[in-house]
């Protein structure tokens, strides 16, 4: 929660009406808030969470395992922030979830699956969410040849280094292709789970940590290829007070700037159908949708098929907000819905902008048979020729 | 009937059997939001709430439900914001959302067969996807109220001025009796067609505004409606409310609009003192519209009116579908929002708006009146609002006085309560002619011998 919004949230709150808006798409064809769809009590509505929480303020309910559930069981994807017509406080909705779910952390009740995410990124020899033993990145730095100081930092992320490393070399390649400046950090987790679960008392460390290791590599821009550490970087910091000190892009950003600056050329044609999957720290977080679709049009030989749900009004991946985590079945049937849509789009790629929307559209793809080739937007780039104009 | 914890636990499990233990809850948290709605209503507790997906399952909750003598309260969107879907007795809240699906559009009959389950943001967006050419009437309610709920509470909404009340465009129900049989109504009952409710003893009425009190209802065929191509407002503006019969009279006497709202509010400061009409009218051509607009200014000046052009932002958020009036529910900061619909004779309309108006001010809430025509001037719903600060109970107790004072109002001025919540139902029974009453009760006696369904409303016992 920003300080402002501290102050704010636990007076706002009851201001919810549950009307409903929240639930839909927003020309109302379809139920687009997953739990709702999933679960279809009222409770699981955003609507709903807010009544329970309020209901805990003001004393009618106590925390118990399973009001925590209802908390937890949201992937925080921010179609009710999009759907709810009451502009003076819509914005703060996923913030209220988040904040309550710290209030559950505090009472107690944050739930082993999601508590795990903290334990392993807390553990000196991890600093991060998968358990996997740290990589101070020195041997990338190596093999790619890169300085200890520079202009951009490449912030890797979590995911892209201990689960989808193969984004992160075709990010590594793809920015030693544009020639930019460019060095890795001992980074840490960026605290998006930590802050995405409620668990946010030593997010500030990990903050200080990483903006410190930035700033000592001399960099005075970040990019990173992760949608949930753009938004983490780029919104979180701040509300913890954070002083960045350096501009943050994602990948997507970097490239398009680059084209249209005239600095880089795709050169070699791209001769597949693919649609693209909006991820939600990306979108609906930050408002970023037109950056990966403008990449896209300038690959020669592509063809750009858009699914039904895009843009503000898309279909969430399911695994962000501890979802995919603390419920692994459901976080694939969410993904399993968004890759039937893209098959009606007769789409063979499915690209999208963040490593975790990867990993669970990729599950769910192998799980259920669903055919696809599901790439990053970074690894198509990172198959074509890339012309260097300057 | 108070139930042990074991008892609890043993229907709980059977409820489970019928459902699947997803759909079935007896948590705190499930509970709560069953307990309580966005009205000014007082929270009561909820025993179970069920989620059936099949007639079938009805039946068997039903069954259930009489075995062991527990309240059940069919749900719809609960949005009636009068605390019709809070169970008075405790019991079984039969939420029916998860049966949604839109079953037949027939076209030529232009009838929309649907689960009870179906909202009409889904059924509005899927006739604009598939059928572009037809509408159903949606009620000034978000888009998240199901068809069948508002329909069996006599709602109105967009068309209505054209073609009456929400019940009257039902065609067929179909029913599960609080005995667990099926009963379908309306020509399903005889053909493959659900696309009229006659010619036969016509008994779709007895389950529209009983709530819920004489069965279920799980599908439900409603009327469609030929859709122009366009649709636009033409605003009038009244300073006199005794105008307004005389407006509504010419307008729908030659057939200009579509639809006819008004509203009345003192805020912001320039609609004070002003009755503000709203004539929606459809064309397939813009010259049409035009035509329309020229006849309804003259009218309106004939009226001693005068039309007012809105800015085109304002225009959009009029013609919006459904209208997001939900709005009115923040005017205190505070989520709570409750109204006193009513079906008011035209002609009493001006006593209204002044009388409800001063109860508005004597309880402190800005006056906030907004109407709707419905049919040809043969009634309009009169709903005079109140929101109130749900974190402040003094505030709610507020209103609650607010809207029992203006219930009395309604029928004061020979209206009836629409939708109403306990208190108001009591003050329509006082006043109900007796044998009306008896009727009712020795058919709900008959139709439910236990007393299962939704009891404590329309209490007559």
């Amino acid at each position: 929660m920003t300080s402002e919004a501290e102050l704010d949230w636990k007076d706002i709150i009851h201001r919810c009406f549950r009307c409903g808006y929240c639930k839909f798409t927003y020309d109302y064809n379809d139920f687009n808030c997953p739990s709702y769809k999933k679960h279809r009590f009222e409770t699981y509505s955003t609507g709903g969470r807010l009544w329970l929480i309020y209901g805990v303020i003001n004393g009618d309910l106590q925390w118990s395992e399973n009001l925590a559930n209802v908390l937890y069981s949201c992937p925080t994807c921010g179609n009710c922030m999009e759907n709810c017509r009451f502009e003076k406080f819509n914005f703060l909705l996923v913030d209220m979830i988040e904040a309550a779910r710290a209030e559950a952390t505090k009472s107690g009740f944050c739930p082993e699956k999601q508590k795990v995410l903290v334990e392993r990124a807390t553990n000196p020899e991890m600093w991060n969410p998968y358990g996997e033993p740290n990589s101070d990145n020195e041997a990338l730095k190596k093999e790619y040849d890169l300085p200890d100081e520079a202009e951009w930092v490449y912030f890797i992320g979590c995911t892209s280094n201990y689960r989808q490393q193969n984004l992160r070399d075709a990010t590594l390649r793809l920015l030693k292709k544009t020639g930019i400046d460019f060095t890795l950090v001992d980074e840490h987790c960026c605290t998006s789970p930590m802050l995405r679960t409620g668990q946010v008392d030593c997010a500030s460390d990990f903050m200080n940590y990483n903006i410190a290791r930035i700033k000592n590599a001399g960099a005075s821009k970040v990019v990173t290829s992760c949608a949930g550490c753009y938004r983490t970087l780029l919104k979180d910091y701040e509300k913890f007070g954070a002083d960045l000190g350096f501009e943050v892009y994602h990948t997507g950003e970097l490239i398009k700037k680059l084209l249209n600056d005239g600095k880089i050329k795709i050169a070699s044609n791209y001769d597949k159908v693919i649609t693209y999957h909006d991820p939600c720290h990306l979108g609906r977080h930050m408002d970023m949708y037109e950056v990966p679709r403008e990449v896209i049009k300038q690959i020669p030989g592509i063809k750009f098929v858009e699914m039904e749900r895009i843009r503000e009004n898309a279909w969430c991946c399911g695994a962000g907000g501890g979802v995919k985590i603390g419920y692994p079945d459901w976080a694939l049937e969410i993904s399993k819905e968004r890759l039937e849509e893209a098959k009606e789009t007769g789409a063979a790629v499915l690209t999208s902008m963040c490593p975790f929307c990867k990993t669970n559209l990729s599950d769910a793809n192998e799980t259920f048979n669903m055919g696809f080739e599901v790439l990053d937007l970074i690894e198509i780039l990172d198959q074509l020729d890339i012309e260097i104009l300057e | 009937m108070e139930l042990s914890i074991t008892n609890k636990e043993a229907i709980l499990r059977k409820l489970e059997d019928i459902v699947g233990q997803d759909f079935a809850s007896n948590k705190a948290e499930d509970l709560f939001i069953y307990s309580q709605d966005s009205g000014a209503s007082i929270p009561r507790p909820v025993d179970y709430v069920i989620m059936p997906r099949t007639v079938e399952e009805v039946q068997k909750i039903v069954r259930l439900a009489n075995k062991e003598k527990i309240s059940l309260v069919p749900m719809g969107a609960g949005m009636t914001l009068s605390g019709l879907t809070i169970p008075i007795k405790g019991g079984i809240v039969v939420d029916m959302k998860r049966m949604d699906q839109i079953i037949e559009i027939n076209k030529t009959s232009r009838y929309a067969l649907i689960e009870a389950g179906v909202t009409t943001g889904i059924l509005t967006a899927y006739l604009e996807k598939h059928h572009p050419d037809l509408e159903v009437s949606i009620p000034d309610a978000p888009p998240s109220a199901t068809v069948t709920g508002n329909a069996l509470i006599h709602g109105s909404g967009f068309l209505s001025q054209k073609y009456g009340n929400h019940g009257e465009m039902i065609n067929g129900l179909e029913i599960v009796l609080p005995n667990g049989e099926i009963c379908k109504l309306g020509s399903c009952c005889i053909s493959d067609y659900w696309f009229t409710r006659g010619p036969i003893p016509d008994l779709i009425g007895l389950f529209i505004s009983s709530f819920g009190t004489l069965g279920i209802a799980t599908r439900l065929s409603i009327k469609l409606y030929p859709k122009d191509k366009l649709r636009d407002l033409a605003v009038g503006v009244f300073g006199n409310p005794k105008m307004i019969p005389v407006a509504i009279s010419k307008i729908t006497q030659i057939d200009l609009a579509e639809d006819i709202t008004f509203f009345v509010q003192d805020k912001p400061a320039f609609m004070k003192g002003n009755v503000f009409l709203m004539t929606f009218i459809t064309g397939n051509t813009q010259e049409e519209i035009d035509s329309k607009t020229k006849k309804l200014k003259r009218l309106y000046r004939k009226t001693k009116g005068s039309y007012m052009k809105i800015p085109e932002e304002l225009n959009k958020f009029f013609l919006e579908k459904p209208m997001f009036i939900s709005t009115a529910a923040d005017y205190r900061k505070g989520g709570g929002f409750e109204y006193v619909g009513s079906f008011m004779p035209l002609g009493k309309i001006p006593e209204a708006i002044e009388k409800a108006r001063d109860i508005s001010l004597k309880y402190g809430i800005s006056p906030t009146q907004v109407c709707r025509v419905i049919g040809k001037g043969h009634n309009v719903m009169f709903a005079a609002s109140f929101s109130f600060n749900r974190a402040d109970p003094a505030d709610i107790e507020n209103a609650r006085n607010a809207l029992h004072e203006t219930n009395k109002l309604v029928l004061d001025l020979g209206g009836i309560i629409w939708k109403s919540e306990l208190t108001g139902q009591k003050l329509i029974l006082e006043k109900m002619d007796p044998n009306y009453k008896k009727l009712f009760n020795a058919i709900r006696n008959v139709v439910d011998p236990n007393g299962i369904m939704n009891p404590g409303n329309w209490e007559i016992r």
